[in-house]
């Protein structure tokens, strides 16, 4: 019995190899123009788009590209060059599996302007709002990011604060899970951003 | 009485039309409700299923004599899980506006009951290539099913076939088609029409014997 399941998960695992090996370019491609449609989103009248990588030493560095793996954000800025802000990637374990999302970060007011969910696997009806809800969405359009507040979940009708989310009803580990994410990426990325502030600001 | 059994014989037409899933067996409602709400939809997830059906069919028949009758489920269910992982890989290659649509329901065809039906009752006793075509029939007739939902709830709910409108500009759109109670009153439209037509092609059938029976009698009296 353990060597015919055995050989089974073994025929599994094969199968799904030779599957993402043979989609595994034309994913990342389609992934890349994702992003740079949800950029475009999150950052209106955005005209231009600078990707930088983040360093670990905290440094960023201009990529040419959305390839590669590794921390990164994406400087947008107007026609007339003009610096919009930042979108940031981030991800946490939602309900159901990871959950990528993207955000748009304004460093001189140091608030979150914009949210968007690349990609889920949340319970249809339920956790998936958090990607179409538009009062959901309402969170988002000026949440403090200051440092002295973490950004926090509530239950939902309770939020008070710039700084609070607004949980869905129904959905509440989905958007605990938002509220995490954007705090951790807060965190860590939003002091690279002010460090480089300058250069972001110039696009170089 | 010949033509019904040739038509239970072929795998692929029992599934495609005399078993099939939607509207005969009435099984897999939860996607058959959650994305018919336009054909573009209905036609991806049942090709999607059909794949997984096809293939989980296929595999699980080729190793039915291997598989101890106590693990049997939870080798089906890892097959078609490896199966479903596949497609959600191919559609996120192929088509990011119709993975996007469909995106978190891909992974829920691993619980679609269709698919474990077809391994437990069919593909776990019969040779490969019926088990290919039962599974390919059963996928289909799904499809078509799904097809026939979308049909009706995007034309009502959108004025669009396909994306194409189809009554200019002055249709008010039906949007409670493209709600959820859409998918239950056009699901319930569809099993009418199916379950009437069903039962008057039975009873012509039935008529036809008693005549036939009726003759013989006059004929031997």
């Amino acid at each position: 019995m353990i060597r015919v399941l055995t050989v089974v998960s073994l025929l599994c695992g094969l199968l799904i190899v030779i599957a993402d090996v043979n989609t595994r370019g034309r994913i990342r491609h389609n992934q890349e123009i994702i992003m740079r449609e949800s950029v475009a989103q999150l950052l209106p009248g955005i005209q231009k788009q600078v990707i930088y990588g983040i360093e670990p030493s905290g440094s960023v560095t201009i990529l040419s590209g959305v390839q590669g793996e590794g921390p990164r954000l994406f400087a947008g800025y107007d026609a007339g060059g003009r610096f919009l802000g930042v979108v940031i990637e981030t991800s946490d374990r939602g309900y159901a599996d990871v959950i990528s999302a993207m955000y748009a970060y304004d460093p001189d007011k140091q608030v979150v302007t914009g949210f968007k969910v690349v990609d889920m696997r949340e319970t249809p009806g339920l956790g998936s709002r958090i990607g179409t809800d538009p009062g959901f969405a309402e969170n988002f359009k000026d949440l403090d990011a200051k440092e002295e507040h973490p950004i926090t979940t509530v239950k939902h009708g309770t939020k008070k604060n710039a700084w609070e989310i607004d949980a869905i009803s129904g959905a509440t580990i989905s958007s605990r899970a938002v509220g995490r994410m954007l705090q951790k990426s807060v965190q860590s990325t939003a002091p690279v951003v002010a460090r480089n502030l300058d250069r972001i600001k110039r696009g170089e | 009485m010949s033509e019904t059994n040739k038509a239970i014989d072929n795998p692929f037409l029992n599934g495609l039309w005399k078993q099939n899933p939607v509207f005969v067996q009435v099984l897999g409602m939860c996607p058959t409700l959650a994305i018919t709400n336009s054909v573009r939809n209905a036609v991806a997830m049942g090709l999607a299923t059909t794949f997984v059906l096809t293939g989980s069919n296929g595999m699980i028949s080729l190793i039915r004599k291997l598989v101890p009758k106590q693990v049997r489920i939870a080798t089906y269910i890892a097959v078609i899980a490896t199966f479903v992982t596949i497609v959600d890989y191919l559609v996120k290659a192929i088509s990011i506006d119709v993975y996007k649509a469909l995106g978190p329901y891909i992974p829920l065809i691993v619980a679609n009951c269709i698919i474990l039906e077809r391994a437990e009752a069919y593909a776990g006793k019969r040779p490969v290539v019926k088990s290919l075509l039962d599974g390919l029939g059963m996928g289909l007739g799904f499809a078509f099913a799904l097809s026939c939902l979308g049909t009706i709830r995007e034309v009502l709910g959108a004025g669009t076939f396909l994306g194409f409108h189809l009554f200019g500009p002055n249709f008010e759109p039906w949007v409670l088609f493209l709600l959820p109670p859409g998918g239950f009153i056009s699901l319930a439209v569809w099993l009418l029409t199916f379950t009437l037509w069903r039962e008057r092609q039975a009873k012509q059938k039935q008529l036809a014997a008693e005549s036939e029976i009726a003759q013989a009698v006059g004929a031997g009296s």
